[in-house]
């Protein structure tokens, strides 16, 4: 499904390589080079998602982050930056950003991210709360796991993994997703800490089935798919 | 030398000033003295002769004034003068100054007294008789004026001297100055010129300048460390640096040679791996440098401790038992509310446990505490590993101070410092001690200074 996708970047390397990319995925992308033409546009298209660079000419990224959020335009916003440390990233996200993606990035982590966004806008409340995958069936209220009927117990931390998983299932999920969602960090710690959490989970859910849930997707991350 | 000429001259006129106030007063005090009491002696015995002669007449007059001149009183004088003021009785003449003419009162005057050659100065008083001649006596001035002007005299060379002296102290005080100053920009110059090594010479007298010598010279030092630290890490990050991009292009010259698909993903694969643990690298040495110059504090928020703890200790619970070994948290005192970095107190405290995880993980539990202790809060992580030797702490906590000369992990070296550069942005510190057996590394952040 084809989205609407505005790219605010003055690098036009980048920005031809985003646009290679999210063509290729099947969405339509409009490209604005400095902050106030990515404004103007922002503020007239019906977009599904603005990616958008922190440093630019005319006006920088944050400022138009703010702009758009002042003008109550609620399309999800991507910031793309060179600045890669914690403060700068939290600047970023109490900036009124729905994400902080820190340059250079693969464009696997870009689109997982960019899914994830589109998800979090769709997602409308219903009157059955439950996510059923498959045979996979998740009470988010009593916080529950059955697989097959039977109960899953999951520890607190391995419950909202597996949540999110469900929640962007079919979609590929990122190791910084997942700490930054999951435990709400905003650093890369040098271990494989994420994996570890990731594989006690799968461990969990597959266990006594045959058929595999959680799934590695390489070079990239996980995927939760029935 | 401006300067120094300056300050002379102002010492000088200053000398001058005190002096000239010091001469004035005395002046004024003896002047009025010796004048006042001239006058009133010399009038009382003008009064005196008047009333003798009202009383006895001309005769008793002259004796009166034969015995006002007394031998045992030479400075007394008196006589009486005919109307030209020429001396028909008495044993003084009035010397006039040109154009004078005598009249009723008293004045000031040179006298000559009978049987001497030298004119003496004299407080005169002249009172016309009856008979139209004059009734003059006086009174020479001898000590009291001459006094005076030797005191005069000698004030005026004491006001020259003083005000040379002035002048002299003024060109030494300044002399002084601009040798202590000199002393410090000469210094200053040479680190200008690129010559880091000079410091300000101190001797101990405890002085303003020494304050500011040792002011500067402590300065100096900072900047000298903060120096040779950032050369050695350049020095360090170039040489660092040689590895993860010698495998990069190595793994780059295979791809161009392989042939099997396998061969060329497996190979991008580590390409891609070698490029992420160079950023990482790069991104923890700016996290550094940002730190450091204590960026982020408007970020501070106020949050429970031993929550962030509990939750690392839980979050790092698997990796620990995958690598085979335990982890425990333990938590003491009440009140853990601290305002500070949430996520860079978190990423020190993963750098501290992924440290304990790395070298000690098999050598028995690794303990994950938060201590709340009257206005300071201890949040670490205790192993059972091999330690640091006590000299080698320091080391261990500066940039690139890897201990170990094995290079493999990339970024390795930097943890350390970046978790003591989030205790510098919160007041505190990194400590490193001894926990009999292994290492204990805590940060000792200081509560409420920064609330």
């Amino acid at each position: 499904m084809g989205r609407k996708i505005l790219i605010i970047e003055d690098d036009l390397q980048t920005a031809a390589y985003l646009n290679r990319g999210l063509t290729q995925e099947g969405h339509s992308v409009e490209h604005a080079t400095d902050g106030q033409e990515g404004l103007f546009r922002a503020s007239g298209g019906n977009f599904d998602l603005i990616i958008v660079d922190r440093m630019l000419p005319v006006l920088d990224g944050l400022s138009v982050v703010k702009a758009v959020r002042a003008a109550n335009i609620a399309t999800p916003v991507l910031i793309l930056s060179a600045l890669a440390s914690v403060g700068d990233r939290i600047d970023g996200l109490e900036g009124g950003s729905d994400d902080y993606l820190v340059k250079p990035f693969s464009f696997a982590e870009l689109l997982a991210r960019a899914n994830a966004l589109f998800r979090r806008s769709d997602a409308r409340p219903t009157a059955d709360p439950k996510i059923i995958l498959s045979d996979l069936e998740i009470d988010p209220l009593a916080r529950v796991v059955r697989r097959n009927g039977k109960k899953i117990d999951l520890k607190p931390r391995e419950y909202l993994l597996l949540e999110y998983f469900a929640r962007n299932a079919g979609k590929v999920v990122t190791r910084t997703m997942l700490l930054e969602q999951v435990w709400d960090y905003h650093f890369d710690p040098g271990t494989n800490v994420v994996d570890v959490h990731v594989s006690r989970l799968r461990r969990k859910l597959e266990e006594g089935f045959d058929r595999p849930l959680l799934h590695t997707v390489r070079g990239a991350g996980y995927m939760l798919a029935g | 030398m401006r300067t120094s000429v300056r300050i002379a001259f102002l010492a000088g006129l200053l000398a001058l000033a005190a002096n000239l106030a010091i001469i004035g007063f005395i002046h004024l005090q003896t002047y009025d003295e010796s004048e006042s009491t001239l006058r009133r002696q010399v009038t009382q015995q003008s009064h005196v002769l008047t009333y003798i002669f009202r009383s006895g007449g001309l005769p008793a007059l002259r004796t009166a004034i034969d015995e006002t001149v007394d031998p045992d009183d030479p400075r007394a004088a008196a006589a009486i003068m005919d109307r030209s003021g020429r001396t028909t009785y008495g044993n003084f003449a009035y010397l006039p100054a040109a154009g004078e003419a005598i009249g009723e009162g008293y004045r000031s005057g040179l006298i000559s007294v009978e049987g001497e050659t030298a004119a003496h100065e004299a407080g005169i008083y002249f009172h016309r008789l009856s008979n139209g001649n004059w009734l003059a006596n006086a009174r020479i001035a001898g000590e009291g004026l001459a006094l005076r002007e030797t005191l005069e005299r000698s004030l005026l060379i004491g006001v020259a001297m003083s005000v040379l002296l002035g002048i002299a102290c003024g060109v030494l005080v300044a002399r002084y100055v601009g040798f202590r100053i000199r002393a410090i920009s000469e210094v200053a110059a040479r680190i200008g010129g690129g010559d880091m090594e000079h410091r300000i010479p101190v001797r101990s007298s405890g002085d303003a300048f020494e304050t500011l010598a040792l002011q500067i010279n402590a300065m100096l030092d900072r900047i000298g460390r903060l120096m040779d630290e950032l050369r050695m890490l350049t020095d360090t990050l170039a040489h660092d640096l040689r590895s993860p991009v010698g495998r990069l292009r190595s793994s780059a010259e295979s791809l161009v040679a392989a042939q099997s698909p396998e061969e060329r993903e497996q190979l991008l694969g580590n390409i891609i791996q070698e490029s992420d643990s160079l950023m990482r690298i790069f991104t923890t040495i700016l996290e550094i440098g940002r730190t450091e110059s204590l960026a982020g504090r408007s970020q501070f928020r106020t949050f429970d401790a031993a929550d962030l703890v509990a939750e690392l200790a839980e979050m790092y619970e698997p990796l620990v038992e995958e690598a085979g070994g335990t982890i425990t948290f333990e938590k003491s005192g009440l009140g853990f509310d601290l305002n500070g970095h949430r996520q860079l107190l978190a990423q020190a405290l993963s750098n501290l446990i992924e440290n304990a995880v790395n070298h000690a993980a098999s050598s028995g539990p690794v303990t994950v505490f938060v201590k709340r202790e009257q206005d300071r809060m201890l949040m670490g992580v205790a192993d059972k590993g091999p330690g640091i030797p006590a000299d080698q702490r320091e080391q261990a906590c500066s940039r690139f101070g890897r201990l170990d000369s094995s290079r493999s992990t990339a970024g390795a070296g930097l943890g350390l410092t970046l978790v003591r550069s989030i205790a510098h942005l919160h007041s505190g510190e990194l400590v490193l001690d001894d926990a009999a057996p292994g290492l204990v590394a805590i940060l000792d952040l200081p509560i409420g200074q920064n609330a």
